[in-house]
């Protein structure tokens, strides 16, 4: 439909098409430099009023030079489109556009006064850094894109813009280096974005569900951050970065495994430091998955792999108890996961109510009245803290999840049964895939040239290349400095 | 359609040796020990050095038939050369080849878990949890099975760290005098040495995912020679600490070997060992099963080997139900397993090369 170049006509139609909008603003006025009435049109609550104020309002009413046409409306506003659809008129109000109306004119201006409420930049909530930046991510995308080009002023960075869904028309941004990242990926990313067809997209995360390779698995296989340091660091790796507007974690794509375990203040702590760490991770991810289940194991199957004295420690503190080591493993493991999940949608004055109540139910308490044994406790509270050591949320819960399964059959087999647990983790991680790229890669496939920045990391000078686990196109990454 | 299936099917250099390796590691290395002792005492591992270079012969014969129709698997080679049924039988025969080393292969796991670790449990449960991981590694392609095979040669490199800690207590005597009677025990002992080797055949079935093909051979002569070390590495250990008698009333002397290793918080390692020693066999039986199931889809002309291998799975698990191997027959399955691999690894190789060459020569020279 064509902007109708009567302002009457224009009226009519505004009120046809937005009924119970209390906060359109309409505003009729008399131009001196057009000498012809204009109409103003905006949304209230998405428009920053000063701007339209001070930059719109004030030249149009007091400007005096002579225009005759639309170009030559004098306002101060660097970015205005023209158009002649009413379609495009409706998308820029609801972006917070304001658009003027001139009489006898098909033409409509379009100016960028966009002002909605939002956040103010502020440190990152999930992952806290001790030496990276202080700035996270909020929900407005542009200012997400500008924390991203802050660290690479480089024309190579480059910025694909997709809308996604039929309602919402989420703007969903792909950032991604040219001359690294693999071409293939990138289109593949892409295609499977543009395939998306839902009414909204609310937020990164939904939007990770709907593309990614396996639903079926446990784990994730797309990164989510809400750190603009890991969002970089993951670009120079030949990654792309997915900013989807209104959402302030953005996903990286493709991933693998091992970088889920790893945080960005690996890389700027020293080395020896920082694989001392990363090896305590990859040792806290076995302890989280495994350790209740060989406890279960090694009490239910196999108590001659324990020497004696250890053996009649254990059953001294399992004479009470009334379960079998698999209920009794479930029963805790279940209250802990309670207990997390309450401290974590609880507000902070109330969360620590619910610390204090499982901290001594579920721990001294329980112990005493004989529902579970001491050593079990201790197991299950290890386990907990292996877990959270994860650093990522998303592999954190991944790897809570798979304990239960488990617990389970080391419970029906022993340590047989775990040992085909990992087995078909194993084989899972061989098969799985992200954006097409090996999700396993350096360890399935093997590369070792990859390892030196995986469950340990080699001093920077060291990493001379990017890891090819992204398949970038190119590979070199700095200069030999040092021997 | 296998010029377009392959190309993104491929395996490297590396995972084609460790997918071999993986396959000749298996239930053989266990009980080899005792094998070559019974034949001819301590110079055993003599005969095991021979029987790895039979198997190079063997192999390095395999890859230059393969290398005449660099997109062909065996299975489409012996369609090529044979026609349409007899082709298909020959292919038919393969895959049973195939099968009966998986099934080998999976009723001796189980025994050897219920004889170590779990011995209430019985063999369909454990054959049920065995085809979990089964089925899961060999619906997927060669490129998988390659990086699986990969990964756990690397995730079991400790293994024989630990088989060598019994050495302390061994006497290098027990090996003296080398050759004590002749070469004529030894040669007849390479015999029982080649059911550990059986393997590399999958040579024929691995060739066409190849990226890196002028390697081919250097990759199979590598994957023989580690495979050869590591049997030659374990039975010298077995032979050390055990004396000549001793040995071979073990029915597993390594993993008796282990059972000699006790740390301060654990007490019978060997179970741990022996969980962990389940990698090593998934890499033979994962191979095996899918090989037999990748030429019965072949031969059935499907262009996918699932529908087969849930077929597969399932007998496996009903027979599991009605049949629970008892020692003897295990052994027969190895004997049996040695027999036709003998045929399929040695004497087929040769004879298919002569046929294929006979065939060329007849053609007026040129590859068809």
């Amino acid at each position: 439909m064509w902007i109708p170049s009567s302002l009457a006509e224009v009226e009519a139609t505004i009120q046809a098409t937005w009924g119970e909008t209390p906060d359109l603003v309409v505003c009729r006025l008399n131009v001196r430099q057009l000498k012809k009435d204009v109409l103003l049109l905006y949304l209230d609550s998405l428009a920053d009023k000063n701007s339209i104020n001070n930059n719109v309002l004030q030249p149009l009413l007091f400007e005096t030079h002579d225009a005759t046409n639309v170009e030559e409306v004098a306002v101060l506003i660097g970015q205005k489109k023209y158009t002649n659809l009413w379609s495009e008129v409706e998308t820029a109000v609801f972006q917070g556009e304001s658009v003027l109306f001139i009489d006898g004119e098909q033409q409509a201006l379009l100016l960028d006064t966009q002002g909605w409420p939002q956040r103010a930049i502020a440190e990152p909530q999930v992952e806290s850094s001790i030496k990276g930046a202080h700035q996270g991510f909020i929900e407005t995308s542009g200012k997400n894109i500008a924390l991203i080009r802050r660290y690479l002023p480089n024309r190579e960075l480059k910025v694909k813009e997709l809308i996604v869904g039929r309602r919402g028309k989420t703007k969903v941004a792909l950032l991604y280096l040219e001359d690294v990242t693999h071409p293939e990926v990138l289109k593949e990313l892409e295609d499977r974005i543009r395939m998306i067809d839902v009414d909204a997209v609310v937020n990164t995360g939904e939007l990770m569900q709907l593309i990614e390779d396996n639903p079926f698995s446990p784990f994730p296989q797309f990164l989510l951050t809400e750190r603009p340091d890991a969002a970089v660091s993951n670009l120079l790796q030949g990654r792309i970065v997915v900013v989807v507007d209104r959402s302030p974690s953005v996903m990286i794509a493709p991933m693998s495994f091992i970088a889920f375990f790893q945080t960005i203040d690996d890389y700027s702590t020293r080395w020896m430091i920082a694989t001392f760490l990363r090896l305590l991770r990859t040792l806290a991810f076995f302890i989280a998955i495994f350790l209740p289940s060989l406890y279960i194991a090694a009490i239910s199957f196999h108590y001659e792999l324990l020497p004696l004295n250890l053996i009649l420690t254990v059953g001294e503190s399992r004479e009470q108890v009334p379960l079998p080591p698999i209920l009794e493993a479930i029963l805790m493991e279940l209250a802990i996961e309670m207990l997390r999940e309450a401290g974590l949608r609880l507000p902070a004055p109330i969360g620590q109510t619910v610390g204090i109540v499982g901290g001594v139910v579920i721990g001294q308490a329980a112990v005493q009245a004989g529902l579970v044994s001491n050593i079990m406790v201790v197991v299950v509270a290890i386990t907990a803290i292996g877990s959270f050591i994860i650093p990522n949320p998303d592999m954190s819960e991944s790897v809570r999840l798979i304990r239960f399964p488990m617990m389970i059959v080391s419970s029906l087999f022993g340590v047989i049964g775990m040992a085909i647990g990992l087995m078909i983790l194993v084989i899972h991680l061989a098969c799985l895939e992200s954006l097409g790229t090996p999700f396993g890669s350096p360890f399935a496939p093997v590369r070792f040239r990859d390892w030196k920045d995986t469950v340990v990391r080699f001093p920077l000078w060291t990493m001379r290349s990017r890891p090819l686990s992204a398949h970038p196109i190119q590979l070199k990454r700095q200069t030999k400095t040092r021997k | 359609m296998a010029m377009t299936r392959i190309p993104q099917n491929e395996i490297t250099i590396f995972q084609y040796v460790f997918f071999i390796v993986g396959a000749q590691i298996g239930i053989g290395i266990l009980s080899l020990p005792a094998d070559v002792a019974k034949g001819s005492g301590t110079d055993g591992w003599i005969a095991i050095i021979f029987g790895g270079v039979l198997s190079i012969i063997a192999s390095l014969i395999i890859v230059s038939i393969m290398e005449q129709h660099p997109q062909d698997t065996i299975f489409d080679l012996l369609l090529r050369y044979f026609g349409k049924w007899f082709g298909k039988l020959l292919s038919l025969l393969f895959s049973l080849y195939a099968a009966l080393a998986a099934t080998t292969v999976v009723f001796t796991s189980i025994h050897l878990v219920q004889v170590w670790v779990l011995p209430q449990t019985s063999n369909y449960w454990i054959m049920i949890l065995f085809m979990i991981p089964g089925f899961l590694a060999a619906r997927q392609g060669v490129r998988i099975l390659g990086r699986y095979a990969e990964i756990v040669f690397y995730m079991t490199l400790w293994m024989p760290l630990l088989i060598a800690v019994p050495l302390k207590d061994g006497h290098l005597l027990h090996l003296l005098p080398v050759i004590k009677e002749g070469w004529l025990p030894i040669i007849k002992t390479v015999k029982q040495t080649i059911l550990s080797f059986l393997g590399f055949e999958l040579a024929f079935l691995l060739y066409p995912y190849v990226k890196e093909k002028h390697l081919a051979k250097k990759g199979i002569i590598i994957a023989n020679g580690i495979s050869m070390a590591a049997f030659v590495f374990v039975t010298l250990v077995g032979f050390i600490f055990y004396s000549p008698d001793e040995i071979t009333e073990y029915v597993w002397p390594t993993l008796s070997l282990l059972k000699t290793i006790e740390f301060p918080f654990m007490e019978r390692f060997e179970i741990i060992f022996l969980a962990a020693y389940l990698f090593v066999l998934s890499t033979t039986g994962i191979p095996y099963i899918f090989t037999a199931v990748f030429g019965i889809a072949h031969v059935l002309e499907q262009s996918d080997h699932v529908r087969v291998l849930v077929v597969g799975v399932g007998l496996y698990i009903i027979v599991s139900f009605l049949y629970t191997p008892p020692f003897a027959d295990l052994q027969a399955f190895s004997d049996w397993w040695g027999k036709t691999g003998t045929i399929v690894g040695y004497i087929f190789p040769v004879v298919l090369w002569l046929y294929m060459k006979l065939y060329q020569w007849l053609r007026g020279g040129k590859p068809s």
